[in-house]
């Protein structure tokens, strides 16, 4: 029974959102290689549905184009929702190790990847009017990812209902937490590095001088 | 071979428009005005752009052949294009000819009921089409009616009424008569909107108002009223709405009226029905200079006159940058005119602005002059596009959009009106291209829309044709995996 591919089992997981995770851990399959090329599918989903979406239903400002927000909105996020759901995790008697986190939460993203990828095709057909099935798939994309996520933590720590909530809140905190330590940082190395460079301009002036 | 030679011209023809671009940057560009002429995109950021009107000559009392202004405070053409300026510094009115060239008459007083009336500071001067001067005489606390001659039939007051305040003071700055003979009075210290007065000069009420605009302040005051006590609510004050500053009148008998406020936004400029009602209320517009320039909710401008013409051009007079913002009868910013300064065609302390058929005139209460800017080619090519397209001759205003785009190919009204006029063609192909460089999404939708219909018209047998073979192609191969599949599974 269940003696699936990794390819398999992603299918296998998405499309059976109550039981699929509970096999995908009973079996001890999932492959982090998988999980990385969802989260680049991701960023290049964000990019394609701001950039390629029917001009007629979506235009953003188009002047200047900056990659860094749709790294931060993939990458930084998913990053951050796996350290924090890891950290507060291991303190909650949780079982997920780092990777299974990740392969776990990555699986879970694939509904709504789809739907970005989707219903920016799907806009080169439907005008403003018909706009409202776009809407509808992206609820129904949204809607399937959140139910998929919720039951990957729930398997991945082996928690119950109520605890999968409150450790899903958790990890929102800590993703804020770690969100605004990097800006701390940031903004601290940047004062270094403004400090060091000042002081090499002063030095370059003495020997000048 | 065909493609490649396409690739060619374009890539040539991009190089050599890159060329001629970084060699005609800003400083190169030959620009008659005294001020940076400028317009705005979509995005609401300005961009350089061509002058609709060029400041041609000012002219002062002297060269007018009377004494110098001072602080002219307002100027009306009648409908026989004759020029009355209420000359508020030297109490009298001036009637010049319709060139602004020399001086018809000089009116400093009046004769009413055997009296002789003078004037003392007139701020506002009004002309019907059956001749009858309105003046609002500011300092002497009253409107007079009077003939060309100075006959005065009607002077006008402040109203003895329970809705009118007693304890303010009665200082009419400006004044309009409607063709049934009321009057409106402009009174900067009533936020009710204008004065308004029968024929026979009896109070009838208030018109115009503007709204109160609900901005966090007022919404904050709203709540503690609320659970406030009754002797509390006595020492509160009602938020009030922006006075109006000043009015005109168009040829339909609709007033528009403008407001200097700078901490109120809503209804700065607005066209009121009979009802009172904000005919721009429910248009997406924002008057004057985009907000991007300045992140704070503060408007920057500051409106103290407005004027129609019989096209229905709206001018608006700002006084914070001195500029005339022109806009079309459905609020389409068409031009930005004149800036601060010294120089022809810049102003020290605008007051005043007045327009006919291809001229806007601005008094300035500081110069003392009037300045007369007359309308380019450009200018004149908008005008007509934009009137031919505004009636709803869109294919006819084709011909002036291309003009248009030739002379200024920044010009985003002229990309919509072409756009509209190749939907009304069923040129959908066309229509689209000139939409997205318009930046429309709602012109594109409908291009896209018609496009749509026509090639689904067209190939409707090939698409099903196409559809019903994947659609079968699909059925037989999922069936022959199920087997292959169920094979394996025994």
């Amino acid at each position: 029974m269940m003696d699936l591919s990794e390819k398999q089992w992603v299918r296998h997981t998405v499309f059976h959102p109550f039981e699929g995770y509970e096999d995908l851990r009973w079996k001890k399959a999932g492959s982090l290689k998988i999980s990385f090329l969802i989260i680049f599918l991701l960023f290049i989903a964000l990019i394609v549905n701001n950039r390629l979406y029917a001009f007629h239903l979506w235009n953003d400002y188009d002047k200047l184009f900056n990659i860094v927000p749709y790294i931060v909105r993939s990458v930084v996020f998913f990053g951050a929702w796996v350290i924090g759901n890891w950290s507060v995790c291991t303190l909650l008697d949780g079982e997920g190790t780092l990777r299974k986190i990740c392969i776990y939460s990555s699986y879970a993203l694939i509904p709504y990847i789809v739907m970005l990828y989707a219903t920016t095709i799907l806009s080169h057909f439907l005008v403003y009017d018909e706009g409202v099935f776009l809407t509808c798939i992206h609820y129904i994309g949204l809607g399937w990812t959140y139910i998929l996520m919720f039951n990957a933590i729930k398997s991945v720590h082996q928690y119950s209902f109520i605890k999968t909530a409150a450790a899903i809140f958790l990890t929102i905190v800590a993703m804020l937490i770690i969100m605004f330590l990097i800006v701390l940082l940031m903004s601290l190395f940047q004062k270094v590095i403004i400090f060091i460079y000042s002081i090499y301009t002063e030095i370059q002036y003495r020997i000048k001088v | 071979m065909i493609f490649v030679q396409g690739w060619i011209k374009k890539i040539l023809t991009g190089l050599l428009s890159g060329v001629i671009i970084s060699a005609s940057s800003w400083g190169l560009v030959y620009a008659d005005e005294a001020y940076d002429v400028y317009n705005y995109d979509r995005w609401g950021e300005a961009i350089p752009s061509q002058a609709g009107y060029l400041a041609r000559f000012s002219v002062s009392g002297s060269e007018l052949g009377t004494d110098d202004f001072s602080s002219p405070g307002d100027i009306f053409i009648d409908h026989n294009g004759l020029f009355y300026i209420a000359d508020s510094g030297n109490n009298r009115i001036v009637i010049t000819d319709n060139g602004l060239k020399e001086v018809k008459n000089v009116i400093d007083n009046f004769t009413y009921k055997g009296k002789t009336l003078t004037l003392k500071n007139p701020q506002g001067i009004f002309v019907s089409d059956d001749d009858e001067i309105y003046i609002a005489d500011t300092d002497n606390s009253r409107v007079i009616r009077s003939d060309k001659n100075g006959n005065a039939d009607l002077v006008i007051e402040k109203p003895v009424s329970e809705l009118y305040p007693e304890n303010l003071t009665f200082l009419p700055q400006k004044v309009i008569a409607d063709k049934a003979g009321y009057v409106y009075v402009v009174v900067n210290n009533i936020t009710s909107g204008s004065v308004m007065y029968n024929k026979d000069g009896e109070f009838v009420g208030f018109y115009g108002a503007n709204r109160v605009e609900k901005t966090s302040k007022v919404l904050w005051k709203y709540f503690w009223k609320l659970i406030s006590a009754d002797n509390m609510k006595k020492y509160m004050k009602d938020s009030v709405p922006a006075p109006i500053t000043n009015f005109d009148i168009d040829n339909d008998g609709f007033i528009y009226t403008c407001s200097n406020s700078l901490t109120q936004e809503l209804d700065a400029i607005k066209k009121v029905n009979a009802a009172g009602y904000n005919l721009f209320a429910d248009i997406e517009v924002h008057f004057g200079d985009a907000p991007t320039a300045d992140y704070s909710n503060n408007p920057d401008n500051s409106y103290v006159d407005i004027d129609i013409n019989k096209d229905g051009l709206i001018s608006c007079l700002d006084y914070s940058t001195d500029r005339i913002f022109q806009y079309d009868e459905d609020c389409n910013l068409l031009f930005i005119v004149g800036s601060s300064g010294n120089q022809l065609g810049t102003f020290r302390q605008v007051s005043a602005v007045e327009s006919d058929d291809t001229c806007i005139y601005v008094a300035d209460s500081q110069k003392n002059t009037i300045t007369v800017f007359e309308e380019t080619v450009f200018g004149s090519i908008v005008h007509q596009a934009t009137k031919l397209y505004n009636d709803g001759y869109y294919e006819e205003a084709l011909d002036p959009w291309f003009e248009v785009l030739k002379r200024d190919g920044n010009y985003r009204r002229a990309y919509i009106g072409i756009a509209s006029a190749m939907i009304n063609n069923g040129n959908y192909d066309e229509a689209m291209k000139y939409a997205k460089l318009a930046d429309s999404q709602w012109q594109y939708n409908r291009a896209f829309e018609g496009w749509r219909t026509e090639f689904i018209n067209n190939y409707f047998g090939i698409i099903s044709l196409v559809l019903i073979i994947i659609a079968t192609m699909v059925l037989v191969i999922v069936r022959h995996i199920k087997k292959a599949k169920g094979g394996h599974r025994k």
